[in-house]
C-alpha cells in the first residue's frame, strides 16, 4: 500500500501548493490571509448554521463526485456531471409541477425516478457513442453540459417560468412545499439517510462486488480485460448510466431540498468542482466523502466570508482552478523513467 | 438582415481568433480546454492595463504577455510535470474565470462589470443604413482577423514549421525521426495559441463591447474549441465554423428580439453543441475506418505526456 | 565466437559505420550488450537474429533515436553525439523504419519536406513550388501523381520506396533498413533488393535488418548476427559462410548433439477433440496477414505446436480462438460445441484458457494489484451465490494460495503487478489460467524473454498439464521449445498452415517451411 500512501501524500502536497498559491494571490491583493483563514473556519464549521451549510453544499458535490469516481474507475472520462445534474433537476421539476395535486410521497418518488433516468440518459448517449463508435467522451460529455444548461435555461425562462418573478435571472415556479424533503437549510434526516445509503451502496458496488472489481480491471487495462473475457462495452454502458444517475439524483435533491425552484444557471461550477473533489479524494469512495465535505465547507465559507473580509466568491473558483491545474501532477519519483518505444515488442 | 450580418461579424471575430488558437494547440496534439480561461484573461488584462496606461496597444501587449506566460505554465504542468491535459486545461479555465472576476474586485473594487473607454479604433463609422452597416462600427481587430487567419493558414499549411507541428500532433515518432523535439514544438504551439487567445479576449472587451464583465466569455472559449473540431483542425475550416457559430449567435440574439414564440433562443444556441457531437461522432467513424490501415501507427504512438 | 578475419575490404579503409561496446538496457532487459561492429563502405551488410535479439535497438542507436547507456558510434570516422537524430542525419546516416515513420495524413511532398534534412528554398512555400522541388523524387515512385497522394492511401511498397527516397534525398551515405521485407510481397522484395544493389553500386553503405536467411543470401555481401543483445558473428563475408553455420549462430547451440529432438510418446487414453478450427479465415490486419482456411484440432493429452516466423498470422489465430477477432469464414469449436460467434466469456467458461502474446499489456494489468490480476477469471460467468457481495479477503486468500502454489514471489498481494519480475508475471498468469475448469490452453510465446529457470518452469508446467489430460496449443518462435514439447507441429506461413510434422522433427525441414521455401 506504499503506492496509495505516496499518492495520498502527493495529493496533500499538491492541494497544499494550490492553497498557498491562492493565498499568495489574496495576499498580493491586500487581503489579510489570517482573516480569510479564520473566516473560512467560521464559515465552514464554527459559526451558527455553518456546519449545516457545509453539509448542504457537500451533498451535490458528493453525489456528482461519486458518479465521477465510478466513471474514472472504469477508465471513462465522464465530465458531464453538470449537464446530468441539470437534467435531473429539470426532470424532477417537470414531474413536480406537472403533477401538482398528486400525493406528496408519490410525486417525490416519481420526480426522483425521473431525475435519475434523465441524468443517466444524458450520460448514456455519450456512453453509447464511446463504447460503440469510440467517440471521445470528453468532448461529448462537455457538449452535453452546455446543452443541459440551455435546456434548463429554456425551462426556467419559458414553459416553467414563474410569471410573477422579478429580478434579472429567470427562475421557475416554486414546487409545492409538501414536495420538499428539507427546509431551506438543505439538510434533513431524509436527505442524510438518502445520501448515506448512496455512499454505502456505491462503496459496496465498487469495493465489494465482482462488478466493481471488473470496473477496476477495465479501467486499468481494457486490453487485458478483453483477453479475460470481460465485456468491456457492457461495463462501459453500466458505468456511464450509473454516473449520470447519481448526478441526476443530485439534481432532484437540490430541487426538493434547498432549492424548491430552479434558477437559470444555478450552481454553475458544481459539475467541475465534483471532478476536483473526486480527484482530490483519490477516486475512492471515502476519500471523496472527505473531499466533498472539505470543498462543501469552502463553498459554505465563501458565502459567509463577505461578512468577514469582503472576499468575493470568484476567489473560490480561482482556488478550484488551482487545485485542478495541479492535482494530477505526477511527482518525479512516482513517474517511471519513460518506457522506451516498446523495445522489441514491435520487432515484427 | 444587414443587422444580423453585422452582429455575426462582431460575434464571430473573437470566436475565430480563439478557434485559430485552438487549431495551433490541436495540431500539436494538445486537447486544449484552457482556451476559455486564456480568453477571459486576455479580455481582462487588456482592460486593466489599458485603463492604467491609457493605451489600448499597451493593454493588448500586456494581455498577450500574460496569456503566453500562462500557456508556458500550462505546458510545464502537462509536459515536464506530467499532469492530465484535460483536467489541467479545465483548471486553467477556472483560474482564468475566477482570477479575473476576483481581480476585478481587488483592483477596481467593483463587482460584476467595469466600463472602459480605452478601446480599439473602428475604421468605418457613421453608416446607419444599407449594406454598409455590416462593416460599420467594427473594431480594427475584426478587420485584421481575416489576415490573422490567413497568416495561420500559411504557417500551418504552407511552412516547414506547420509540417513539423502536424507531425508532432499526429505521430510524434515521425517528428522524432525527422530530428524534431516534440516537447519544444508543443511549447511553441501553446505560446502562439496563448497570444491568439489574448487577441480574442481583447476583441471581446475593447472591440465589440466597451467593458469587462465577470464571465463575459460565457463559454465562447469552448465554442471556439468546438469550432476547431468542426473545422477539422484546419485554420480556414475552424474560421468558417467560428463564423457559422457567430451567425447562429446573431440569429439567436435576433430571435430573442423578434420571434421568441416560434423558435426559443435556447434551441438556436444549442446548434453548435449538437453539431459538435455529430461531428465528433462522424469524425470518429471516419477515423476508425482509416485506423484499420493505420493500426501500425497507432501502436507506435508515444505516450508523450 | 570468432570468425576468420574477413578478407574483403582492405584494412586501411575507414569503416562507414563503427560502433564500440554499445550497451542499452530497458529496465531489467538487456537489449544490447558490448556490441562493437565495423561496417565497410559501399557494401550491403545484413543484420540478423531472433526476435528480441536487439536488431531494432541497434538500428535505432545508430540512427540517434535511442541514446545508448554506454559506447559510441562513429560515422565515416567522426564520433556522433549519442541520441541525436539531427547529428546522425547530418553525418549522412538515414534510417528506413520497420513500420514506417511518416504521418498518415501527410501527402507525399509534405512528408518529404518534413523529413528533408537540408531543405532548399524558403521555409514558407507554395504547393507547386514544393512539387517542383521533389519532382525528381517522384520519378522513383512511378510518376508525379504520387506526390499529392496521402501517405495512408499509398500501397505498402510505395510507402517503403518513399521512405528510401526520403532517406536518399538527404544525401545519405549510410542507409539502415529495419526489416524492410516484413510487409512486402515476393515480387516487391525482388524490386527492393535490386534497388539496394544499385545503391551499393553508387557507393552507399547499406545495413539491412533481415529475418529470412533466404533473403540474406539473396542480397547481402556480409552478415552479422545478434543473439540476446550480443554480437555473436560478423560482419562476415557471405561467400565464406555456410547456411548451417549462420543458423547455428542465430539460434545458438542446439540443446542436444543430435539435431533431431523427440518427445516421449504420451499415454493414449480416450481421445477427444477439445479445440477445433474448420476452414477458418479472417480479415487481415495492418501487421499480419489474415487467416486463410485454417484447419487444426487439439485433442486431450497433447501439445500441438505452432511454428512460424512472427507476423505470419499467429496473432490472428490466437485472437480468433479467444473470440477477440471476428471470423470471416469457417467455424471454431470448443469441446465439440460451436463457438464461432460466441463472446470471449462463453469460451472462457467452456474451459478455454489463454496465455497471451504480450504478458505485460495483455496478460496482466500492470497497475492493478497482484491479487486482482490473479482473480480476473473469477469475474466472469454467473456469481454462483445469491448475494452479489463478495469478500475481498476471500479473494485475496484464494489468490494467495494459488500464487504460493505456483511459487510466485511477491511482497504483498496488494502491490501492483508491475512490481513483479517477468518470470513471476508469467507464473501469475499460469496460476490464473491453469486453475480447475481448464480444458484447453492456448499459450502464445509463453517463455519469451524469461530467464533459464523460469523458462524451464513454464515448459514443465505445460508438460504436466498435458499429462493431466488437457490439450495445449503452443505458439512459439523458439524451435527448441517446440521440438521439446510438441506432440505435433504445424508451421504457419502467410496466414495459413503450410506444413504439418510429427516427432521426431527435422530442424531443417521445419525451418524451410517457416521461411516459405516449401511454397
Amino acid at each position: 500500500m506504499t503506492g496509495g500512501l505516496q499518492r495520498l501524500g502527493s495529493t496533500i502536497v499538491l492541494v497544499g501548493v494550490s492553497f498557498l498559491l491562492t493565498a499568495l494571490v489574496l495576499w498580493i491583493s491586500g487581503y489579510g490571509v489570517g482573516d480569510v483563514f479564520s473566516g473560512t473556519v467560521q464559515g465552514a464549521i464554527t459559526a451558527t448554521g455553518a456546519a449545516t451549510s457545509t453539509v448542504r453544499w457537500a451533498i451535490p458535490l458528493l453525489l456528482i463526485g461519486l458518479g465521477v469516481v465510478i466513471g474514472f474507475r472504469a477508465g471513462f472520462f465522464n465530465i458531464g456531471g453538470q449537464g446530468q445534474f441539470y437534467m435531473g433537476a429539470c426532470a424532477a421539476l417537470v414531474v413536480s409541477l406537472g403533477w401538482r395535486g398528486g400525493p406528496a410521497t408519490l410525486v417525490i418518488l416519481g420526480a426522483t425516478a425521473a431525475a435519475v433516468l434523465a441524468g443517466s440518459a444524458w450520460s448514456l448517449l455519450p456512453g453509447y457513442l464511446r463504447v460503440r463508435f469510440a467517440t471521445d467522451e470528453v468532448l461529448t460529455t462537455l457538449m452535453m453540459n452546455f446543452i443541459g444548461a440551455l435546456v434548463l435555461q429554456y425551462l426556467t425562462a419559458g414553459p416553467m417560468r414563474n410569471p410573477s418573478g422579478t429580478g434579472q435571472t429567470a427562475a421557475s415556479e416554486r414546487i409545492p412545499e409538501a414536495f420538499r424533503i428539507t427546509d431551506s437549510s438543505g439538510v434533513s434526516a431524509t436527505v442524510l439517510l438518502l445520501v448515506g445509503a448512496v455512499i454505502v451502496l456505491v462503496w459496496l458496488l465498487l469495493d465489494r462486488t465482482r462488478f466493481g472489481l471488473t470496473m477496476t480491471l477495465v479501467g486499468r487495462n481494457p486490453t487485458m480485460a478483453r483477453w479475460q473475457g470481460i465485456d468491456v462495452s457492457r461495463v462501459g454502458l453500466v458505468t456511464f448510466g450509473l454516473s449520470g444517475a447519481l448526478a441526476g439524483l443530485a439534481g432532484a435533491v437540490e430541487l426538493h431540498g434547498p432549492g424548491a425552484r430552479l434558477v437559470t444557471g444555478f450552481s454553475p461550477e458544481v459539475g467541475f468542482t465534483a471532478v476536483v473533489v473526486a480527484l482530490v479524494g483519490l477516486l475512492s469512495v471515502w476519500g471523496t466523502v472527505v473531499a466533498a465535505i472539505f470543498f462543501g465547507g469552502l463553498q459554505s465559507a465563501i458565502l459567509f466570508l463577505p461578512i468577514v473580509t469582503d472576499l468575493p466568491p470568484p476567489a473560490l473558483v480561482l482556488l478550484h482552478g488551482m487545485v485542478a491545474f495541479l492535482v494530477t501532477v505526477k511527482f518525479r519519483s512516482a513517474r517511471r523513467r519513460r518506457a522506451p518505444l516498446a523495445p522489441e515488442a514491435l520487432a515484427d | 438582415m444587414e443587422q444580423i450580418l453585422a452582429t455575426t461579424l462582431r460575434s464571430a471575430a473573437p470566436l475565430v481568433l480563439v478557434a485559430t488558437a485552438g487549431v495551433f494547440a490541436f495540431r500539436a496534439g494538445i486537447f486544449h480546454l484552457g482556451l476559455e480561461g486564456l480568453m477571459i484573461t486576455g479580455a481582462f488584462t487588456t482592460v486593466a492595463v489599458g485603463e492604467a496606461t491609457g493605451s489600448v496597444e499597451l493593454g493588448i501587449l500586456a494581455a498577450i504577455g500574460v496569456c503566453m506566460a500562462l500557456s508556458a505554465v500550462y505546458w510545464w504542468v502537462i509536459g515536464p510535470l506530467g499532469a492530465n491535459v484535460i483536467i489541467a486545461g479545465l483548471g486553467l479555465t477556472s483560474i482564468g474565470l475566477g482570477g479575473t472576476a476576483f481581480a476585478l474586485g481587488a483592483i477596481f473594487d467593483v463587482r460584476g462589470s467595469i466600463f472602459t473607454d480605452v478601446v480599439l479604433p473602428r475604421p468605418v463609422r457613421g453608416i446607419t443604413s444599407g449594406p454598409g452597416v455590416i462593416i460599420a462600427e467594427q473594431s480594427i481587430l475584426v478587420w485584421l482577423t481575416p489576415l490573422i487567419v490567413l497568416a495561420a493558414w500559411v504557417v500551418l499549411r504552407r511552412s516547414r514549421f506547420g509540417l513539423r507541428l502536424a507531425a508532432v500532433g499526429e505521430y510524434p515518432f515521425a517528428a522524432r525521426t525527422a530530428g524534431v523535439n516534440p516537447s519544444i514544438m508543443r511549447l511553441q504551439a501553446l505560446l502562439i495559441s496563448g497570444a491568439l487567445c489574448a487577441l480574442g479576449g481583447a476583441e471581446l472587451s475593447v472591440g465589440a463591447l466597451h467593458n469587462f464583465t465577470e464571465n463575459m466569455t460565457n463559454g465562447r472559449g469552448f465554442i471556439a474549441f468546438v469550432a476547431v473540431i468542426f473545422g477539422v483542425w484546419h485554420p480556414i475550416g475552424a474560421a468558417l465554423a467560428g463564423l457559422f457559430f457567430g451567425f447562429a449567435d446573431a440569429v439567436g440574439i435576433q430571435s430573442q428580439i423578434n420571434i421568441t414564440e416560434r423558435v426559443p433562443r435556447e434551441f438556436v444556441l444549442m446548434i453548435p453543441f449538437v453539431l459538435t457531437i455529430f461531428a465528433v461522432w462522424l469524425g470518429g467513424l471516419w477515423r476508425r475506418r482509416s485506423l484499420e490501415a493505420e493500426a501500425g501507427y497507432a501502436e507506435l504512438r508515444e505516450p508523450d505526456y | 565466437m570468432t570468425v576468420p578475419s574477413p578478407s574483403g575490404p582492405a584494412p586501411a579503409v575507414t569503416p562507414a559505420v563503427r560502433c564500440r561496446s554499445l550497451g542499452v538496457s530497458f529496465g531489467a532487459v538487456r537489449a544490447l550488450h558490448h556490441v562493437s561492429l565495423d561496417l565497410a563502405p559501399g557494401r550491403i551488410h545484413a543484420l540478423v537474429g531472433q526476435n528480441g535479439a536487439g536488431k531494432t535497438t541497434l538500428a535505432k542507436v545508430l540512427a540517434g533515436l535511442q541514446a545508448p547507456d554506454s559506447g559510441e558510434v562513429h560515422i565515416a570516422g567522426c564520433k556522433l553525439p549519442s541520441g541525436d537524430v539531427r547529428a546522425a542525419r547530418g553525418a549522412g546516416l538515414a534510417m528506413v523504419h520497420q513500420h514506417f515513420s511518416l504521418p498518415p495524413s501527410f501527402t507525399v511532398v509534405e512528408a518529404l519536406e518534413l523529413t528533408a534534412f537540408r531543405p532548399g528554398g524558403r521555409s514558407v512555400f507554395r504547393r507547386a513550388e514544393l512539387r517542383r522541388r521533389w519532382q525528381s523524387a517522384a520519378a522513383e515512385m512511378g510518376g508525379e501523381a504520387v506526390l499529392s497522394t496521402r501517405i495512408r492511401d499509398l500501397p505498402v511498397e510505395t510507402r517503403q520506396s518513399l521512405e528510401i527516397v526520403r532517406a536518399l534525398a538527404t544525401d545519405a551515405r549510410v542507409v539502415i533498413l529495419d526489416e524492410p521485407t516484413a510487409l512486402l510481397t515476393p515480387a516487391a522484395i525482388d524490386t527492393l533488393f535490386e534497388r539496394l544493389r544499385r545503391l551499393r553500386d553508387d557507393g552507399v553503405t547499406v545495413l539491412v535488418v533481415l529475418h529470412k536467411l533466404r533473403e540474406v543470401a539473396a542480397v547481402a555481401d556480409t552478415v552479422s548476427v545478434l543473439r540476446d543483445g550480443e554480437l555473436v558473428l560478423g560482419p562476415s563475408e557471405m561467400s565464406e559462410l555456410s547456411q548451417g553455420r549462420l543458423s547455428d549462430a542465430i539460434v545458438g547451440p542446439a540443446s542436444g548433439a543430435d539435431r533431431t529432438v523427440g518427445v516421449e510418446a504420451t499415454v493414449d487414453g480416450e481421445r477427444q477433440t477439445l479445440l477445433e478450427l474448420v476452414g477458418v479465415s479472417s480479415r487481415e490486419s495492418a501487421f499480419e496477414p489474415g487467416l486463410r482456411s485454417i484447419d487444426l484440432s487439439v485433442e486431450t493429452r497433447e501439445i500441438v505446436g505452432i511454428a512460424g516466423v512472427e507476423g505470419n498470422g499467429q496473432r490472428s489465430l490466437v485472437s480468433v480462438i479467444a473470440g477477440l477477432n471476428a471470423v470471416a469464414a469457417g467455424s471454431v469449436l470448443l469441446g465439440g460445441t460451436e463457438m464461432t460467434r460466441a463472446p470471449p466469456a462463453r469460451r472462457r467458461l467452456r474451459g478455454l484458457r489463454l496465455v497471451p502474446f504480450d504478458r505485460n499489456s495483455e496478460g496482466i494489468s500492470r497497475r492493478a494489484p497482484v491479487w486482482l490480476n490473479q482473480s480476473a477469471l473469477r469475474l466472469i460467468g454467473r456469481p454462483g451465490r445469491r448475494l452479489p457481495l463478495i469478500s475481498l479477503n476471500q479473494y485475496k486468500r484464494q489468490a494467495t494460495e494459488a500464487l504460493d502454489h505456483w511459487q510466485v514471489r511477491y511482497d504483498s498481494v496488494s502491490q501492483p503487478a508491475e512490481s513483479l519480475s517477468g518470470g513471476n508475471v508469467q507464473r501469475l498468469i499460469l496460476s490464473r489460467e491453469m486453475a480447475p475448469g481448464l480444458e484447453v490452453l492456448v499459450a502464445a510465446q509463453p517463455t519469451r524473454g524469461l530467464d533459464f529457470s523460469a523458462t524451464n518452469f513454464v515448459r514443465r508446467s505445460l508438460q504436466r498439464l498435458r499429462d493431466s489430460g488437457a490439450g495445449v496449443l503452443l505458439v512459439s518462435s523458439d524451435l527448441d521449445e517446440l521440438f521439446e514439447l510438441s506432440d505435433r507441429l504445424l508451421v504457419m506461413y502467410g496466414g495459413t498452415i503450410v506444413a504439418r510434422f510429427e516427432a521426431p522433427y527435422d530442424r531443417r525441414a521445419v525451418g524451410d517451411a517457416m521461411t516459405g521455401a516449401l511454397r
